[in-house]
């Protein structure tokens, strides 16, 4: 609910949202003013959206394209330059798509209604993650949550308009830097797929949403948290989970504004998940003036910490930021409680999990991590899930598995909506006026096509991890200007 | 750092052209072509090839003239195919005639052997020569992924632009070097696009700007955003204007280079980008890049032609299609300013494009739904010079 709350907040300050009148629809499909988002933002309803989007392989429909007034909604006491007017700022109105590909008819015959699914499900030996692959626990549970609403969509009747099955289409997501582009042009031109969700290691889904991009195929993503993912400006990309900007910055809101550190090491794996991972928590703190005091990186499935934790101790801090996998965050945690260091350790969401409790035993009192939703949140939806994926699979679903399961029923709902067009797909998807409302919260969509919605932090108390909400824990924030940075008086208020 | 300014001798040239009395300002004109005193040439006359004649596909993903035939090879999303100019006829190969894979994303001849080098998306680098397609991939040879979307003919070596990294074979010699984060300044090492010229390879790496290679000193250069950050374009002349490059055109010394953030032009001493809100180039969506000279680059945007036709007046000519009547539209923009409309029956087939080919005065262009020939009748490069008795020389005003 607090997503919802959030996101209408978020969306009447940005966006001066006017309400579309069906009769006003012909006359506003030349309003340029609309179309290339400088005028007030509009909504369509989904009918709307499907009439618009009828077109022939010239026109492009006049959708209104969302225009954000602030990108990801960052303070202004930690956006890049602070002190400078930028000449352009990217990522504040929609991408359109303008070719051809609304035009092209639904196939005569179809046996199954494809969607693609690349994930890490199993083990290889991967060179961008540094040596054996690590993530199959997160690919398997995104790949059950998919299934299950695969399933689920099946069980009233698969593709309606056609009553024919959804079906799966997965492929293993090997790690090895370049496969994944085989894998998504295989799946494109050879399996004729509808939607592709995947996948998670950043460097990976990068590679599959170029090719995404060419063979114009709709691609999810539900478990990769690189912010970069979107800020590639592609038309065809959408994420439906919190990304690491957002944990960043909740995290730089607890560490200095709540808990007032100045002195803030940074731990981290060294593959492009801890690179990427911590990027706006460093740079945040520089711009507070609060500079992180030592990052160092570690190998992915180190055991011994010696090295790097010698230099943070040498440093002193008053808090820690891990970024990388549970059982590494485990193994380190343990490592920093033996030496007697008894400062704050904060972790990214890969920490709330079984194997890092199970690794860290009593040292997990009290750790704060970061994490995309909020699964203490009382929703029959949630509830309805949590029970039938349990019944489905024998354990409880976790984060990557719940947000699959989103992800997966957004590419159900958008060709259900749309028809058997990867085009009209997106634009579904993409334009669709409110939040799809997921068992992990709504998802509102930004210009970016990212999820806006709010991130929490997990906190690990007498054996339970517990969920908190900015308020809840009365983090506070900076100053969050709705005003593009090129349209201020001021560039910022540093 | 400062935005750099415009040398005087620029600015005053821009005064005097944006002055220019004679010139009806956003007017529709039926006139054949724009060749006024002043203005630059404009292509009107236009031909559209689309599977109706005989493409195998109309989604055009690579365009290379090959002058020696009397030829253009159009590389589509399913066949490659070969226009012939003098019978106007196209022949075309899909999988069944032996084309190794269906998407033909990038294509280069040899100048030497006249060998036809094939990008193949997803299907690895192919040689297609006296008939015969040979086939290149990650099992059989030193190509380094098979999701090739570019590829350059320099000397006797082949460099193939790949979505793990860029591969360089040598043909001679049968060699083939691998270049990844391991042995060159790729941050990332997803290129999408290669130039090769004048003892040069340029290579546009998403996630790495632009490379450059020197083939003499086997040394490399690196070319990044400036300001390091996704989200803004700190200062407009600073550097390449995002990390995330799509493509490169290296000529006359001049690199031109496209993202989906905007373009921009390096001369070995000065940047200059180029963007929408600016009004020269109509989106900052761009596919790709191809340099005609110092002064001359199309850009490929997913909302028609950006052609910069003269740089130092900052006049473009944008071409692009009108949905409802199909007819062609060329606008002459200069400092942001629409200087002349024209309209003609056929232009650009659709205003998603996606490649560009140089062909002595014809301009080839791939789009999303279909190809064109833009027949560069009277053709001169820049600007009409203002003494009517020069004209056509081509010389500057």
């Amino acid at each position: 609910m607090k997503r919802t709350l959030e996101y209408r907040l978020w969306r009447q300050i940005g966006c001066l949202t006017v309400a579309c009148v069906v009769s006003g629809l012909i006359g506003m499909a030349g309003d340029t003013a609309t179309h290339d988002g400088s005028g007030p933002q509009q909504t369509l309803s989904v009918a709307e959206i499907l009439k618009l989007i009828d077109v022939d392989a010239y026109h492009v429909p006049p959708l209104p394209l969302m225009t954000n007034k602030n990108y990801a909604r960052s303070a202004a006491d930690v956006e890049p330059f602070g002190a400078v007017k930028p000449f352009k700022e990217h990522f504040l109105l929609q991408m359109e798509y303008t070719g051809p590909g609304r035009a092209i008819p639904e196939p005569e015959h179809v046996d199954t209604v494809k969607i693609g699914f690349l994930g890490p499900i199993m083990p290889t030996v991967s060179v961008a993650t540094g040596g054996k692959s690590h993530e199959e626990n997160l690919g398997i549970a995104m790949l059950r949550g998919c299934r299950l609403a695969i399933e689920e969509a099946n069980a009233k009747g698969g593709y309606l308009k056609r009553r024919v099955p959804f079906e799966l289409v997965v492929r293993n997501d090997n790690g090895l830097w370049g496969a994944s582009g085989n894998e998504i042009i295989d799946m494109a031109y050879k399996e004729h797929v509808w939607a592709i969700l995947g996948t998670i290691d950043g460097a990976n889904t990068h590679i599959a949403i170029r090719v995404a991009l060419k063979a114009e195929l709709p691609m999810l993503t539900a478990g990769d948290l690189d912010p970069t993912y979107i800020e590639t400006n592609i038309p065809w990309v959408f994420r439906c989970i919190g990304d690491d900007r957002q944990q960043n910055y909740i995290l730089v809101d607890y560490l200095f504004r709540k808990l007032n550190c100045h002195r803030v090491a940074i731990l981290r794996s060294s593959n492009r998940y801890g690179r990427f991972g911590v990027r706006e928590i460093r740079d945040s703190a520089r711009r507070l003036g609060r500079p992180i005091v030592v990052e160092m990186a570690h190998k992915v499935g180190s055991r011994d910490f010696t090295m790097q934790l010698d230099r943070i101790q040498a440093a002193d801090p008053d808090a820690i930021v891990y970024w990388g996998d549970g059982e590494d965050a485990a193994h380190a945690l343990n490592q920093i409680r033996a030496r007697g260091m008894k400062q704050p350790v904060v972790f990214c969401d890969r920490a709330v999990s079984d194997e890092f409790l199970k690794i860290a035993g009593p040292n997990a009192e009290g750790v704060v991590c970061g994490y995309p939703w909020n699964p203490d949140r009382k929703d029959p939806k949630l509830d309805a899930f949590r029970e039938a994926f349990k019944k489905r699979w024998g354990v409880e679903p976790d984060t990557y598995a719940s947000h699959a399961y989103d992800g997966m029923n957004m590419l159900i709902w958008a060709i259900q909506t749309a028809g058997l067009n990867r085009a009209k797909i997106r634009d579904v998807l993409a334009h669709r006026p409110d939040p799809f409302p997921g068992v992990t919260g709504d998802i509102p969509l930004s210009a970016a096509l990212d999820d806006a919605g709010e991130v929490f932090l997990a906190r690990y108390e007498n054996g339970k991890w517990k969920y908190y909400s900015r308020e809840d824990m009365g983090i506070p924030s900076g100053p969050v200007i709705e005003r593009p940075r090129v349209e201020r008086e001021q560039a910022s208020i540093r | 750092m400062l935005a750099r300014s415009k040398p005087l001798t620029v600015q005053v040239l821009l005064v005097a052209f944006t002055a220019l009395p004679a010139l009806p300002l956003s007017a529709a004109d039926s006139t054949p072509a724009g060749n006024e005193p002043g203005l630059p040439y404009v292509y009107t006359k236009w031909e559209q090839i689309t599977t109706k004649d005989g493409l195998p596909n109309d989604h055009i993903f690579a365009i290379k003239a090959d002058p020696t035939r009397d030829c253009v090879w159009i590389g589509t999303e399913d066949g490659l195919a070969c226009y012939d100019k003098k019978t106007r006829k196209i022949r075309s190969w899909k999988e069944k005639d032996g084309l190794p894979w269906r998407v033909v994303s990038g294509i280069d001849v040899d100048p030497k052997t006249g060998d036809v080098w094939l990008a193949l998306f997803g299907g690895g680098l192919a040689r297609f020569s006296a008939g015969r397609f040979d086939h290149y991939h990650q099992l059989n040879s030193g190509l380094v992924n098979d999701v090739v979307y570019g590829v350059a003919v320099i000397g006797d070596e082949v460099w193939c632009a790949t979505t793990a990294g860029a591969s360089r074979h040598n043909v001679v010699k049968d060699k083939w070097n691998i270049y990844t984060e391991q042995n060159a300044p790729m941050e990332e090492i997803w290129n999408y696009g290669v130039s090769a010229r004048d003892g040069k390879v340029f290579l546009s790496v998403w996630g790495s700007g632009i490379l450059e290679f020197d083939l003499a000193t086997e040394r490399w250069k690196h070319y990044l955003d400036p300001d390091g950050e996704m989200e803004i374009e700190l200062y407009r002349d600073d550097g390449v204007v995002h990390v995330i490059t799509t493509g490169v055109s290296y000529v006359d010394k001049t690199l031109w280079v496209s993202t989906y953030f905007g373009a921009c032009r390096y001369d070995g001493r000065n940047w200059r980008g180029f963007f929408a809100q600016e009004g020269g180039t109509p989106s900052d969506f761009n596919n790709a890049a191809r340099g005609r000279s110092a002064h001359e680059c199309w850009y490929c945007t997913d909302k028609g032609i950006g052609a910069i036709v003269d740089f130092e007046t900052d006049t473009w000519v944008v071409y692009t299609m009108d949905p409802d009547t199909r007819e062609g539209i060329a606008e002459v923009r200069r400092a942001g300013k629409i200087l002349k409309t024209l309209r003609f029956k056929q232009g650009v087939p659709h205003n998603y494009v996606l490649w560009a080919e140089f062909d002595g005065n014809d301009v080839w262009v791939g789009t999303s739904k279909g190809l064109a020939r833009a027949i560069g009748e009277g053709y001169y490069p820049r600007l009409r010079p203002l003494d009517t008795q020069t004209a056509g020389s081509g010389s500057r005003p």
